[in-house]
């Protein structure tokens, strides 16, 4: 039985095979396999950790170090023990190598004494051959028996020399061949040899191979052991540690178990009369709350309804409303485009309408230039026609002078041939006169109201002299203070920051400008003098200032003043009067008076009627002359008719005839 | 208890008796989703295992359910006909059958993990290893060929039989054996003619072959390990027409400097060869020279050609080239006879080559000067990782002198002074710069690789 289990240990310690009989053995063997594998896994799993961590690789110097000295010892022990086989075969090669020296010496000797030889040989044969010939030379039977046996003799040595050679190198031979069944004797043992080093060696290898095995895995082992002993001292502290923890921990609960348990019973009796209490109140706290409940449904039923309404309502308004947004958006989308477009054409009209304002500057600016230009002109051709004016009148009055003169002097003739009479001349004063007299009474009119003007400013000046300009300047606060009602209540505000000096100027100018309109207004009305007087008096009080003597002269120094700038169209022109020209013209056309006229007329008539007959008496003086003439001819025609031939007469009678008709 | 260990000691008279068996009495096993206690079997599995009896009339595979594939495959007999399988199956477990089956003790691991490989590559390489000319139909080397193309990559022929007519006429003689290939009794030397084969396999990569008989004990000849003139030129012809070769390894074959000139003639500007190794051969200077126009009209990037014949002239062609090479990465010339003059002009090519990391030179019969120009190398390049001067007469001035470049220098992690006569003294000081320099680099890579860790980590 013993012998049994120690088999049975035997083999399951070596190893436990799967494909065993005994069912256990297998499981055992199973249960091996599945161990080695997960372990391989887990050194796999290990070895990736080791790679990564390098305090382990510190720690396994020590192993490592015992196979790097195993690596090394065997190296050299690998190495050496090659040596020791291949030293077999180095003397191997040395000893072909020295046996190959050793040859080609022996065959250079051998050649040596094979040609030395074969050159003696030659000699000797030579030698005979010449030998031959002396024989053949002899005559005698007994030299040449003897010369024959000395040839003999000769060829005998010489075939022995060739016999010992030949033996000498059978000997070599012989003796190379037992060297070659030596060699090869040697070479057999020394394959032995090298095979039973080679064994050795391997033997030796293997051992030490294994011893050197052994020796790292008692290394590893010993590590191993370290770090397990280590490990289970650790893990051993560790356990005490939390069994005496969990033991203390255990105590802790119970305790703390037990103190609960007493305090859940307290709270458990309280807490159960609590709740009694409070479900009673809560009961009737739910019944009250129940009947709220009912009445909450019912004003939320109103609330609903009425909510419904208002929301059907509001729903309707809005629908309303965004109607009406989309309309109101569309209007001022559309609205919006209008004032675009007005904005458009508002800027096209400034444009346009600067540029007519630039091109109406311009038209004024050149109007004015034409306008003084035209001025100019005018002035000109007013001053040519005073000149022209004064020219024709000198000519006319000339002219006239002369038409009077000669009228004058007909009128003379008619007194004094006609009529016999006395002729007087009439006088004429205005004969004496010469050019436009009026124009130079015009001009003095004018020197005159200017001289007049001249003597209002001269007033004015010698007034203005007489008052000082202390007086002056109290003259127009004066003025402010009375005429203050003239001024705006708006602009007194506006003043009112000024300082004094330029808030009474600013109020003279306003009061100037209404004074002025006022008095302008006066004017044009055409006022009466007094009332004038009486309206400057009461609303300019200006005039109060001016005595009343100088009002009228001021006045009309103002009119004037103000009318100039209208009359200076009439001032070439307009400044002359007809009437006397006229009267002038008159008093030159009525040089002959009325009655003379009368007197001419009579006169006239009764020439005329004289004249006639005298125009008859004429006549008839033709008429006596022409018949007179006729006589002549008749008596000179009858006097040929009568003194010519028969034929001739039809022709004198025609032109007879005709002479006769035409007296007819 | 007392069962298990019983049913362990006997499991074919436990599985007779279902009963007995408490395996077969279980209504579940967790490993086993195809078990079921039903006494019937399923109708698909009856129809599975038709398939299964009558794949080699009727392969049916591909149509399958991945379930029922894999269960066909299972249970398909190793022993099927090669058309049938070769294209058909995929599996590795099939032919991981067929591979135990044929011979038992298999390493996958040097074939790429691929049982399918492995199968095709060894199933060939015996063909042709049985191969007899003029007696064997190429026809059954021929009729491989579709069958394997796709799945053969690497080529080790370890033995190549010559004809079984053997010429009587032939003497011990070489001069005489090469007359006769020349003559009458050359078509009956030549090998297996490897033109008809290497330009089909369209994934070869590796080509390994020795010219040799394995194993012929007391029947040995030389005319048996005979590399004749036509098989050089054949072989040339078929190297040149495989564009997709980067390994090329002749051993043991007798290749002089003629048929190494033919050779490289032929692998002049190949467009993938990356690895040539004529190791155990007899190639002199002018093979060497050879090799020395191959090296930069080539992307070699690895030159074996240790225990050759090589002597100081073909090292001169040989640096000369590697002077300009900017492609080679390791060059062996272990027991040459390349002498100070070569081994001088190698060091030389070395002060201008950016490239080298490897280099060999054990057993050349190189002394001192070598050495000095050497430590010169040591100082000024830092690209040589590996040097081996084991089995050369350098001698204490010799070590001295190395010592003193190898003090100057960072690079180097193994150098290889056994047998050389350099004095211990300097025999420590060498191991010890090269003991830090293999330091430093451990720690570079330690450190490069745990940068990659982590970044790759994150």
């Amino acid at each position: 039985m013993s012998q049994d289990g120690n088999l049975r240990e035997d083999t399951e310690e070596a190893v436990p095979s799967v494909d065993s009989e005994n069912p256990e053995e297998r499981i055992a063997a199973r249960r091996l396999r599945i161990a080695a594998r997960s372990e391989a896994k887990k050194r796999q799993e290990l070895g990736d950790d080791s790679h990564e961590k390098k305090d382990i690789k510190e720690e396994a110097r020590k192993s490592q170090h015992q196979v790097e000295q195993s690596e090394k010892r065997m190296i050299k022990l690998q190495s050496d023990g090659t040596e020791l086989v291949t030293n077999i075969q180095v003397a191997a090669d040395s000893r072909e190598s020295q046996r190959r020296t050793e040859v080609e010496e022996a065959h250079r000797l051998r050649v040596e004494k094979l040609e030395n030889e074969a050159k003696s040989s030659l000699e000797k044969f030579e030698e005979i051959t010449r030998k031959w010939t002396v024989a053949k030379m002899k005559e005698i039977p007994q030299d040449l028996r003897d010369s024959l046996s000395s040839q003999q003799q000769l060829c005998a040595l010489l075939i022995e020399d060739k016999n010992k050679l030949i033996h000498e190198l059978q000997k070599e031979m012989k003796l190379s061949d037992d060297r070659y069944v030596k060699d090869l004797k040697k070479q057999g043992e020394d394959v032995d040899l090298m095979i039973e080093r080679m064994e050795d060696q391997v033997k030796f290898l293997m051992g030490s191979y294994r011893d050197e095995l052994d020796q790292i895995e008692n290394s590893f082992e010993h590590e191993r052991k370290i770090l397990l002993t280590g490990n289970r001292k650790k893990w051993e502290q560790y356990m005490k540690e939390r069994q005496d923890k969990e033991l203390e921990n255990v105590m802790q609960r119970m305790k703390r178990v037990e103190e609960y348990e007493v305090l859940l019973q307290q709270l458990r009796t309280e807490d159960a009369e609590e709740y009694n209490m409070i479900k009673i109140k809560l009961d009737t706290d739910v019944q009250i709350l129940e009947q709220q409940l009912q009445q909450m449904k019912a004003t939320y039923q109103l609330n609903q309804e009425k909510l419904e309404y208002n929301f059907q309502v509001l729903k309707k308004r809005d629908e309303e409303n965004t109607i009406t947004k989309s309309q109101q958006k569309r209007k001022i989308t559309r609205l919006q485009d209008v004032v675009n477009n007005l904005k458009i054409k508002c800027a096209n009209q400034e444009k346009q309408s600067r540029e007519e304002n630039q091109n109406l500057t311009d038209d004024y600016t050149r109007i004015m230039q034409q306008y003084k230009h035209m001025q100019k002109k005018m002035r000109h051709f007013a001053a040519i026609d005073a000149k022209k004016f004064e020219e024709v009148w000198l000519m006319n009055e000339e002219e006239v002078k002369a038409l009077v003169e000669k009228a004058l002097d007909t009128d003379r003739l008619v007194h004094e041939q006609q009529l016999g009479l006395a002729w007087q001349r009439p006088p004429l004063a205005f004969m004496e006169r010469a050019g436009p007299e009026v124009y130079e009474s015009g001009a003095g009119l004018e020197s005159g109201s200017s001289e007049v003007e001249r003597e209002s400013e001269g007033s004015g000046g010698e007034h203005s002299g007489t008052v000082s300009v202390k007086m002056v300047k109290k003259l127009l606060e004066l003025l402010c203070d009375e005429a203050g009602f003239l001024i705006e209540s708006k602009l007194l505000k506006l003043l009112s920051p000024l300082e004094k000096d330029e808030q009474s100027l600013m109020k003279l100018d306003s009061i100037f400008t209404v004074s002025y309109t006022v008095t302008a207004m006066c004017m044009l009305c055409h006022l009466p003098q007094a009332e004038r007087g009486e309206f400057t008096s009461s609303c300019s009080p200006t005039s109060d200032l001016i005595h009343p003597n100088d009002v009228l002269v001021a006045l009309r120094a103002f009119t004037a003043h103000h009318c100039r700038p209208r009359s200076p169209s009439m001032l070439g022109l307009g400044g002359r009067e007809d009437t006397e020209d006229a009267a002038y013209w008159e008093a030159m056309g009525d040089v002959i008076p009325e009655a003379k006229l009368k007197i001419w007329g009579a006169l006239e008539t009764a020439l005329d009627k004289y004249h006639i007959v005298l125009t008859e008496r004429s006549k008839f003086i033709t008429d006596t002359q022409s018949l007179k003439q006729q006589n002549t001819e008749l008596r000179m025609l009858l006097h040929q008719y009568v003194n010519s031939r028969v034929g001739v007469p039809v022709i004198a009678s025609r032109g007879f005839v005709s002479r006769m008709c035409l007296l007819i | 208890m007392s069962k298990s260990p019983g049913a362990g000691m006997y499991p074919p008279v436990a599985k007779l008796n279902l009963a007995a068996d408490p395996r077969k009495m279980r209504r579940i096993i967790a490993e086993d989703p195809e078990w079921s206690l039903t006494v019937v079997p399923l109708l698909s599995n009856l129809c599975l295992q038709c398939i299964v009896r009558n794949f080699e009339e009727k392969p049916i595979l591909e149509e399958l359910l991945p379930r029922h594939k894999d269960y066909v495959l299972e249970r398909l007999s190793p022993s099927l006909p090669l058309q049938v399988t070769a294209n058909l199956i995929s599996d590795d477990g099939y032919w991981k059958r067929c591979c135990k089956q044929r011979w038992g003790l298999c390493d996958v691991s040097s074939y790429g993990h691929s049982w399918k490989r492995m199968f095709f590559e060894r199933h060939l390489e015996n063909i042709i290893e049985l191969f007899i000319p003029d007696a064997t139909d190429p026809k059954t080397v021929l009729g491989m060929v579709p069958l394997c193309r796709n799945y053969v990559k690497r080529l080790d022929i370890s033995q190549l039989l010559p004809p079984i007519k053997e010429p009587q006429k032939s003497e011990d003689d070489d001069n005489s054996d090469s007359a006769s290939d020349m003559g009458m009794d050359g078509p009956s030397m030549d090998h297996f003619d490897f033109g008809i084969l290497l330009d089909k396999l369209s994934h070869l990569e590796e080509f390994h072959v020795v010219y040799r008989v394995k194993g012929c004990g007391m029947n040995f000849e030389w005319n048996l390990f005979e590399f004749t003139f036509r098989d050089c030129e054949s072989l040339a012809k078929a190297l040149k027409s495989c564009k997709t070769l980067r390994v090329l390894r002749i051993h043991q074959s007798k290749v002089d400097d003629e048929k190494c000139r033919q050779l490289v003639n032929n692998l002049l500007d190949h467009p993938s060869l990356r690895e040539l190794n004529l190791s155990h051969n007899l190639i002199g200077d002018r093979g060497a020279r050879a090799i020395g126009k191959l090296l930069n009209r080539s992307k070699l990037e690895s030159l074996t050609v240790y225990d050759n014949n090589i002597r100081g002239p073909g090292a001169q062609a040989i640096a000369y080239a590697l002077a300009k090479n900017s492609s080679l990465l390791s060059l062996n010339l272990r027991l040459n006879r390349l002498g100070d003059e070569g081994g001088q002009a190698i060091a030389q090519a070395l002060l201008k080559n950016r490239t080298l990391k490897w280099l060999h030179l054990g057993g050349n019969e190189m002394t001192e000067p070598t050495a000095t120009v050497l430590s010169q190398v040591l100082v000024q390049n830092n690209t040589l990782r590996s040097i081996n001067l084991s089995c050369n007469r350098l001698g204490m001035d010799g070590g001295k002198v190395l010592e003193e470049g190898m003090c100057h220098n960072s690079s180097v992690v193994e150098c290889d002074i056994r047998l050389t006569e350099v004095g211990q003294e300097s025999d420590y000081c060498i191991s010890q710069v090269v003991r830090n320099n293999q330091n430093q680099a451990h720690t570079k890579h330690n450190t490069e690789e745990n940068l990659a860790q982590t970044s790759e980590h994150y």
